[in-house]
C-alpha cells in the first residue's frame, strides 16, 4: 500500500466522509421518529383514558376525540359520581388491604426463610430448597384449581385471608432474596452473634437493614403483581362486598352492564393512579428489579 | 442440650412461616388437584372415581381444540413478534444517551406499569365499533367501521396488539440490562473490521445477549401459553360468556376456568390444569435443551 | 485479666482433620501471635477460641473454666475481623454500642462506655459518621473500638491489618502495642505477616499443617528454633540450608564436609557438645547474615559460590549464590557493596550454624 497521499485520494476520502455524515444524520431523524411515534403508541391510551375522564360525556366521539382533556369539571364529577353511585370505594379499600398484606407477608416470610437458605447450614437445607426451587418451574395453571378448592374447605371464600394468605407461598420472593442475601459477608453476622445478638436479632438487626434495597424492589414486583392480580380475586372473591378494583372494572366491562365509557374510564382511571405514583418514585427500582431477574434468574 | 441443637430448632423456627404456607398452599394443591383429575365431580360434592375419563373427556372436546388452535397460532406470533419488538425498542433506547435514554425507556415501560385487566378494558374501547377511537381515525380516512373484537378475522390480531403493548417494555427492559453487559470494545474491534451497524447487531450483539434472549423468549412462551387476563376482558369476562363470537378468543386457561367455575366441573378443569403443566414442562424442557445445544454465551 | 489453657484441641471438618493436638498456655495480659503459612489453620484455631466454630475434641478453659459449650456471646471474648464486619446502615456511634444494645443497656451507660472507647481510639469526632464514610485505618479503628466496649476477657484479632497500605500498618501496629500496654488485656493475633509477629508479640505461636511447631519469645524462635520449618519461616531473607556429612565428633565439636558439594575442603568445625556419633547425615542451617562474601576470592578460606542475583539496599546487600552441587545460599554484606564479581568465595560463621537431622528436626548440644 501506497503511503503517498495524492490529493486525489484525499478529495475523495473527504467526500466519503461527508457523504457517511449525511447518511448518519437521516438515520439520526429516522431514530427519533421512530421513538417518538412508538412512545406515542405506549402512552397515547393511558393519555386518551385520562381525556375521557376529563371531557364532557355529551359531546359525540366525532367531534371531541378526546385528544386532549377539556373540561376539569366534569373529570372531578365523574370521580363524584363513581364513588357515591357505585361500591368502587368498598372495591378500593379491598384492593388496598389485599396489596397491602401481601406485601407486609411476602417480605416477612420470604426474608426470614430467606435469611436462612443464604447463610446458614442445617440438616435437610438442600432437600427443602430444592422443593422450593422445582416449584418455580411449576405453572399457575395447575395449582389455581385445587387452591382454590382448598379456599372453600377452609371457609375462606369471600375473605381478606383467602384472598392474602394463598399468595404467600411465592417461591419468586425467596429465590430473589436468597440471591441477595448471599452477598451478605458472614463476618457480618458471626460479629452479631460475637456482640451478643441472638438469631432473631441477626436477622432484624443485621440481615433485614443489610437487604433494604432488594426489600424494597420485592415490595414494588409484589404492589404491582397484586394490585394487577385478576383471575384470584375473580375466584375467590366472587361477592360484591368482597370486589377488587380489578373486578369491578372488568364487571362494567360485561354486556349489559349499562355503564357509560366516561364511567368505566374513570374506575380504570383510578385503579391506574396508584401503579403510575409507584411507577413514577421507584422507577429505577422497578426497572432495576426486571431487568435483575431476567440477567440473573 | 448443645448450643449446636438450639441453633437448628432456631433455623426451623425462622423457615416454618414460609415452608409451611408452601406446603399447604403450594405443595398441597397439586398433590390434590392430581387427586381431583380422577374423580367426577359437579355441584353436589358427590365424588367419585373415573380413572382416565377426565383426561379424555377434555382432550376429545370440541372447545379443547378449538383453545389449543387459538393458542398455538396466538403464541406462534406473538412470542416472536414481541421479541421483535422489544429487541428493537431496547436497541433503539440504547443508541440515545443521557436524557432522551431515560426519557424513551420510561415511556416505552408505562403500558407495563398498567395492570392487565386495565390495559384490556382500555384497548376494549379503543377498539369499539363506531364510535372508539381506531374507527374513528378509520372513519377520517373514509373507511368502514371494523368491529375489531367481533368479526372472527381479527379478534386474534386485535388481541396480539395488546399483548405486544402490554410485554414489549418489560422485555425491552431485560434486554436492555444485556446490552449494558456487552463490552463496548467487542463493538470497537467490530468497527475496525468495517462492520456496518447492523452487521454489528447481528455478529456483536445478539450472539454477546444470548443468556438474555434466552430468558426473554422462555418466560415470554410459558406466560404465552397460560394467557387468560386479557382475552378473558375483551371478550365477555364472565363465566357465562367467555371466548368471544365462536370461540375466537377461547385459550386453554379460559377453557379449564370455564370448566371449573361456570360448569362446575372440577374434576376436568384438574385434568386440564396438568395437561397444561405436561405442555409447559415440554416447552421449557426443549427450550433448555436447546440453550444446552447452542451453548451459553 | 484471664488467662486461656488448650488441651489436645482438634478440629475436623467431616473426616478432614484440619487442628490436631494443639496445646497451648496463654498468660494474662499476655500478646500471642499465631503465624504461619496459608490454610495451616490460624483463623480455625482462633475462631474455636472464639466459640464461632465447634471443637471437635480436647479441651478449653478460660480462667479455669472448661468454655467449649459456652455461646460464643457469653464466653467473654471479642473478636476484631479482617474485613471490620461493621454494619454500613449504623453510625459508628451504634456500630460501636451493637452489643449494649443488643444487652438492652440503658443509653446513658452505652454513651459512657462508646465516649471511652472512642476516646482511647481518638474516635471521638467520627461517632456520627457511617463506616462508608470512614478511611480503611479509621475502620480499623471502629471496630477494634466495638470491641473494647465489650471489655472482654479476650481481644481476638484475624490478620485486622492485612487491608491497609504499607504505611499505615506500621503505624497501626504502633497503637495495638500501645493500647495493650493501656488496656493490659490478653490478646490474640493472627497473622502470616513474620513481621507482624515478631514487633507485635509477647510470645509467637507457630502453625503448620494444622499443628503447632513451635511457641516462644519472638528472638527465642528466631535464634533457637526447633526445627527447620520454624527456622525457615521466621527471619528474612530466610535461613540457608545446606546438607552435609559428619566427618568427625569430638566432645565439643564436631567437623563436617561435603558443603555445597565441595569434598575436597578439609571441613568445617561446629562447637556442639554430646553429638551423637551414629548420625553421619545433617543439614546445616546458616541465617543470611552468618554468611558473607570474602573480600579477595583468590586468597580467602570458604565455600566457592556462583553469584546469581544481587539485591542492594543501601546499607544492607544480599548476594544470591549457587554452590557447587546446585544448592542456593544467601549471603549479605554489611555497609559493602557487591564488587560486581561472578565467581566468589562465601565464608561462614561456624559458631552460628545450626544443626537440623535429616527428619527436619533440630539437633541442640547437651547443656553445659
Ligand atoms: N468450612 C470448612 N470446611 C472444610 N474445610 C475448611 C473449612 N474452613 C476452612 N477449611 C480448611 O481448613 C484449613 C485451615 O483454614 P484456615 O482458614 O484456618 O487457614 P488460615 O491459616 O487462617 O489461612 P489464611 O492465612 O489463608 O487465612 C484450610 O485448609 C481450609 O481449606
Ligand atoms: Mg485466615
Amino acid at each position: 500500500m501506497s503511503t503517498t497521499v495524492t490529493p486525489a485520494a484525499t478529495l475523495s476520502s473527504a467526500s466519503a466522509s461527508i457523504a457517511s455524515r449525511r447518511s448518519v444524520s437521516i438515520a439520526t431523524i429516522l431514530k427519533w421518529l421512530v421513538a417518538i411515534c412508538v412512545a406515542i403508541v405506549a402512552v397515547f391510551p393511558i393519555w386518551w383514558m385520562f381525556n375521557v375522564v376529563f371531557s364532557h360525556p355529551g359531546v359525540p366521539i366525532s367531534i371531541n376525540p378526546r385528544l386532549y382533556p377539556t373540561s376539569l369539571s366534569a373529570g372531578l364529577n365523574n370521580i363524584l359520581t363513581i364513588f357515591t353511585e357505585t361500591d368502587y370505594l368498598r372495591a378500593y379499600y379491598v384492593s388496598v388491604m389485599y396489596t397491602l398484606l401481601t406485601i407486609i407477608g411476602i417480605l416477612l416470610f420470604s426474608s426470614m426463610a430467606a435469611f436462612e437458605f443464604a447463610q446458614f447450614q442445617f440438616p435437610g437445607k438442600n432437600l427443602l430448597f430444592g422443593i422450593v426451587m422445582i416449584s418455580l418451574m411449576v405453572p399457575k395453571a395447575v395449582t389455581i384449581i385445587p387452591t382454590y378448592l382448598l379456599t372453600v374447605q377452609l371457609g375462606w371464600l369471600n375473605t381478606m385471608q383467602g384472598l392474602v394468605v394463598p399468595g404467600l407461598a411465592s417461591a419468586f420472593g425467596l429465590f430473589m432474596l436468597i440471591q441477595f442475601m448471599k452477598s451478605i459477608p458472614a463476618e457480618m453476622i458471626e460479629a452479631a452473634r460475637l456482640d451478643g445478638a441472638n438469631h432473631f436479632q441477626i436477622y432484624w438487626h443485621v440481615a433485614i437493614p443489610l437487604s433494604k434495597n432488594a426489600l424494597i424492589t420485592l415490595a414494588i414486583l409484589t404492589f404491582m403483581s397484586t394490585w394487577g392480580n385478576y383471575i384470584w380475586p375473580l375466584i375467590v372473591a366472587p361477592s360484591p362486598t368482597m370486589y377488587t378494583v380489578g373486578q369491578v372494572v372488568g364487571l362494567f366491562n360485561a354486556p349489559y352492564s349499562h355503564t357509560t365509557v366516561d364511567i368505566v374510564m374513570t374506575a380504570n382511571l383510578l385503579a391506574a393512579v396508584p401503579p403510575l405514583i409507584f411507577f413514577l418514585i421507584f422507577q429505577r427500582q422497578i426497572v432495576e428489579g426486571i431487568a435483575h431477574s431476567g440477567t440473573k434468574g | 442440650m448443645s448450643s449446636r441443637t438450639t441453633r437448628s430448632i432456631a433455623h426451623y423456627l425462622m423457615l416454618s412461616p414460609f415452608m409451611l404456607l408452601f406446603a399447604v398452599f403450594f405443595l398441597y394443591p397439586i398433590v390434590s388437584g392430581l387427586f381431583y383429575s380422577f374423580f367426577e365431580w359437579n355441584a353436589s360434592q358427590t365424588s367419585h372415581f373415573v380413572g382416565l375419563a377426565n383426561y379424555t373427556k377434555v382432550f376429545t372436546s370440541r372447545n379443547f381444540e378449538k383453545a389449543t388452535w387459538n393458542l398455538l397460532i396466538y403464541v406462534s406470533i406473538t412470542v416472536p413478534l414481541g421479541i421483535f419488538v422489544a429487541l428493537s425498542l431496547a436497541l433503539l433506547v440504547d443508541s440515545f444517551s443521557g436524557f432522551w435514554a431515560k426519557f424513551f425507556r420510561s415511556a416505552f415501560f408505562i403500558p407495563v406499569v398498567m395492570p392487565l385487566f386495565l390495559a384490556a378494558t382500555i384497548w376494549r374501547w379503543i377498539y369499539a365499533p363506531n364510535f372508539g377511537l381506531l374507527n374513528t381515525i378509520l372513519g377520517w380516512f373514509g373507511m368502514p367501521s371494523v368491529q375489531f373484537l367481533n368479526d372472527t378475522g381479527t379478534m386474534l390480531y386485535a388481541m396480539i396488539a395488546v399483548d405486544v403493548w402490554v410485554s414489549a417494555g418489560f422485555n425491552m427492559v431485560i434486554i436492555l440490562a444485556g446490552l449494558k453487559n456487552v463490552p463496548r470494545h467487542y463493538y470497537e474491534a467490530a468497527r475496525l473490521d468495517g462492520a456496518s451497524t447492523f452487521q454489528q447487531v447481528v455478529h456483536v450483539t445478539l450472539p454477546s445477549i444470548r443468556p438474555v434472549l434466552f430468558f426473554v423468549i422462555t418466560y415470554g412462551l410459558i406466560s404465552a401459553l397460560q394467557v387468560f387476563d386479557v382475552p378473558w376482558l375483551l371478550t365477555g369476562s364472565s363465566f357465562a360468556e367467555y371466548g368471544g363470537r365462536a370461540n375466537a378468543l377461547l385459550f386453554p386457561v379460559m377453557d379449564m376456568m370455564g370448566r371449573g367455575f361456570g360448569s362446575v366441573r372440577f374434576g376436568q378443569a384438574s385434568a386440564y390444569g396438568f395437561m397444561l403443566t405436561i405442555l409447559i414442562v415440554c416447552v421449557t424442557a426443549v427450550m433448555f435443551a436447546l440453550r444446552k445445544k447452542f451453548g451459553d454465551a | 485479666m484471664s488467662s486461656l489453657q488448650i488441651s489436645n484441641a482438634a478440629k475436623a471438618y467431616g473426616a478432614v482433620p484440619i487442628l490436631d493436638n494443639i496445646n497451648l498456655d496463654i498468660a494474662s495480659g499476655e500478646f500471642v501471635v499465631f503465624v504461619g503459612p496459608s490454610g495451616c489453620g490460624k483463623s480455625t484455631l482462633l475462631r474455636m477460641i472464639s466459640g464461632l466454630e465447634d471443637i471437635t475434641a480436647g479441651e478449653m478453659r478460660l480462667d479455669d473454666r472448661v468454655i467449649n459449650h459456652v455461646d460464643p456471646a457469653k464466653r467473654g471474648i471479642a473478636m476484631v475481623f479482617q474485613s471490620y464486619a461493621l454494619y454500613p446502615h449504623l453510625t459508628v456511634f451504634e456500630n460501636m454500642a451493637f452489643s449494649l444494645t443488643m444487652a438492652r443497656a440503658p443509653m446513658a451507660e452505652r454513651k459512657e462506655k462508646v465516649e471511652r472507647a472512642a476516646e482511647i481510639l481518638r474516635l471521638t469526632h467520627l461517632l456520627d459518621r457511617r463506616p462508608a464514610q470512614l478511611s480503611g485505618g479509621q475502620k480499623q479503628r471502629v471496630a477494634i473500638g466495638r470491641a473494647i466496649v465489650r471489655q472482654p476477657k479476650v481481644f481476638l484479632f484475624d490478620e485486622p491489618l492485612s487491608n491497609l497500605d504499607a504505611e499505615l500498618r506500621v503505624q497501626m501496629r504502633a497503637e495495638l502495642i500501645q493500647l495493650h500496654q493501656r488496656l493490659r488485656a490478653t490478646m490474640i493475633y493472627v497473622t502470616h505477616d513474620q513481621v507482624e509477629a515478631m514487633t507485635l508479640a509477647d510470645k509467637i505461636v507457630v502453625l503448620n499443617g494444622g499443628r503447632i511447631q513451635q511457641v516462644g519469645r519472638p528472638l527465642d524462635l528466631y535464634d533457637d528454633p526447633d526445627n527447620k520449618f520454624v527456622a525457615g519461616f521466621i527471619g528474612t531473607p530466610t535461613m540457608n540450608f545446606l546438607s552435609a556429612r559428619v566427618k568427625d565428633v569430638a566432645a565439643d565439636h564436631i567437623v563436617v564436609s561435603g558443603l555445597g558439594g565441595d569434598t575436597a575442603a578439609a571441613g568445617l568445625v561446629i562447637p556442639f557438645a554430646g553429638f551423637d556419633p551414629s548420625i553421619r547425615e545433617i543439614q546445616l542451617g546458616i541465617r543470611p547474615e552468618h554468611a558473607t562474601i570474602a573480600i579477595d576470592p583468590a586468597s580467602a578460606e570458604g565455600l566457592a559460590a556462583k553469584v546469581t542475583l544481587v539485591e542492594e539496599l543501601g546499607d544492607l546487600t544480599s548476594v544470591h549464590t549457587v554452590l557447587a552441587n546446585g544448592e542456593r545460599l544467601v549471603a549479605q554484606n554489611h555497609g559493602r557493596r557487591h564488587s560486581g564479581a561472578i565467581e566468589t568465595v562465601v565464608r561462614i560463621a561456624a559458631d552460628k550454624a545450626l544443626v537440623f537431622d535429616m527428619a527436619g528436626q533440630r539437633l541442640r548440644p547437651a547443656k553445659a
